[in-house]
């Protein structure tokens, strides 16, 4: 039970032990750990700024979103804007056509209106003096009565 | 039971280690043969283990052996981190390996009591202690490995500061100066007791543990075997309790001489406060 020359050995056996452990398990291991959370917070921060990055994509994409967004519907007001505008020109511009077509029309017939009318009033200025003829049964000069039967008619027939 | 104890097939009987004497006449001159040659294979076994291991280490995900001393590395690694205020690369290997061969060590007494004795039997061996941490060379060896690491420690480190703490605590303070001188051979004696109590308490801490443990064994083999076949099967079952409940204490013990060997050298790497 009393210290003996095993002690001697089991000292050697153990510091032995101690320098086999540090360099064939203990090292090796604790390096691999090391080398293992060095990577792994390597990638972790990778990991990190990698969202980083995404969010500031993110942000920029949803800006310039929003910029492209306000850009459109700018364009949009302009467009109707100019739209409407050029509604409304040529609504005007239809309605001048349109106005002068009619006036146009009306002018034509005015003077369509007025030729018939010449037309009907030589017409029955002719017909005037067929029925005078017949009425007088006399022969009349047409040229030297002519005078008197336009007044006539157009005493008579002003209306016509 | 007073003829079994005393007696050479009794409890001590088996409590006798295969002796080599160099010198009949010098009770240090001789060597426990059963001791050396289980730590050396245990030793050995961890050393081939390390070897197998180094060779299939991977840097990826861990799997198996790797895993596991991967996470007794990490272990260590967290209990000396905790307890150390500067690094020092020896700790955490030393620590490592005072853990496991001790647990390696320990865990051998949960083989049956006479196993390894009758196997030593068939070679004419007629002692046979399996449990080399029931030799106190073998706790001694390495508390006095580590007693002489925080002695070392303490000299490279503070010199001045640790002689100083020899002789001027811890009385000097408390009397008038011209009585200094007169408390410090005290102040020594009382400091010198300090640390070798270190060692002291740390060897005999798990030599007492596992030396005991044996005896229980050898308690309930020689008590309850015996006995018939009522006997037999307590003896089985308290057997098996207490090889369960031994082999904690062995686990136990492990861990409590690595964090006493963290604890002794983190003391020696204190920063000198002034």
């Amino acid at each position: 039970m009393s210290l003996d020359l095993t002690f001697i050995g089991q000292i050697v056996v153990f510091l032995t032990l101690v320098f086999l452990m540090k360099k064939y398990l203990y090292g090796p291991l604790a390096d691999l750990m090391d080398a293992r959370s060095t990577k792994i917070a390597q990638g972790l921060a990778a990991a990190d700024a990698g969202k980083e990055a995404k969010a500031k994509a993110e942000a920029e994409i949803t800006e310039q979103l929003k910029e492209a967004r306000t850009k459109a519907s700018e364009i949009i007001v302009a467009a109707e804007k100019r739209s409407a505008e050029l509604n409304e020109e040529s609504v005007i511009k239809a309605r001048t056509e349109a106005q002068q077509i009619v006036d146009s029309a009306r002018d034509e017939v005015n003077a369509e209106l007025n030729r018939a009318r010449q037309t009907l009033r030589n017409e029955v200025a002719d017909i005037a003096m067929i029925a005078a003829e017949q009425v007088v049964e006399a022969e009349l000069d047409a040229k030297r009565h002519a005078k008197l039967i336009d007044g006539i008619v157009s005493s008579g027939f002003g209306n016509a | 039971m007073a003829d079994q104890s005393h007696g050479d097939s009794g409890i001590a009987g088996h409590l006798q280690y295969w002796t080599l004497k160099l010198d009949e006449s010098n009770p240090f001159m001789q060597i426990h043969l059963d001791t050396m040659l289980v730590s050396i294979v245990v030793a050995g076994g961890m050393f081939i283990f390390a070897l197998w291991l180094k060779g299939r280490l991977v840097e990826g995900a861990p799997t198996g052996a790797q895993n596991f001393m991967e996470s007794v590395v990490g272990f260590i690694d967290q209990t000396v981190t905790d307890n150390f205020p500067v690094k020092n690369p020896l700790i955490a290997p030393l620590a490592f390996t005072v853990f496991c061969f001790i647990a390696l060590v320990n865990t051998i007494d949960i083989l049956p009591a006479f196993l390894l004795g009758n196997i030593a039997h068939m070679f004419d061996v007629e002692h046979f202690r399996p449990v080399p941490t029931n030799d106190l060379n073998l706790p001694a060896a390495m508390a006095m490995s580590v007693f002489v690491l925080v002695l070392y420690y303490e000299f490279k480190l503070k010199p001045v500061h640790f002689c100083k703490e020899l002789v001027m605590e811890p009385f000097t303070s408390l009397v008038p100066v011209y009585l200094r001188p007169f408390v410090m051979p005290i102040n020594l004696i009382l400091k010198l007791v300090e640390e070798v109590a270190k060692p002291l308490s740390l060897s005999f801490r798990l030599f007492g543990n596992m030396f005991a443990g044996e005896v229980i064994f050898l308690l309930i083999a020689f008590l309850l075997l015996g006995g018939g076949a009522v006997g037999m099967a307590a003896g089985f079952f308290v057997g098996l309790a207490w090889t369960m409940f031994h082999l904690f204490i062995g686990l136990l013990q492990a861990f409590i001489f690595m964090i006493l060997t963290v604890v002794y050298l983190s003391i020696a790497h204190q920063p000198v406060e002034h």
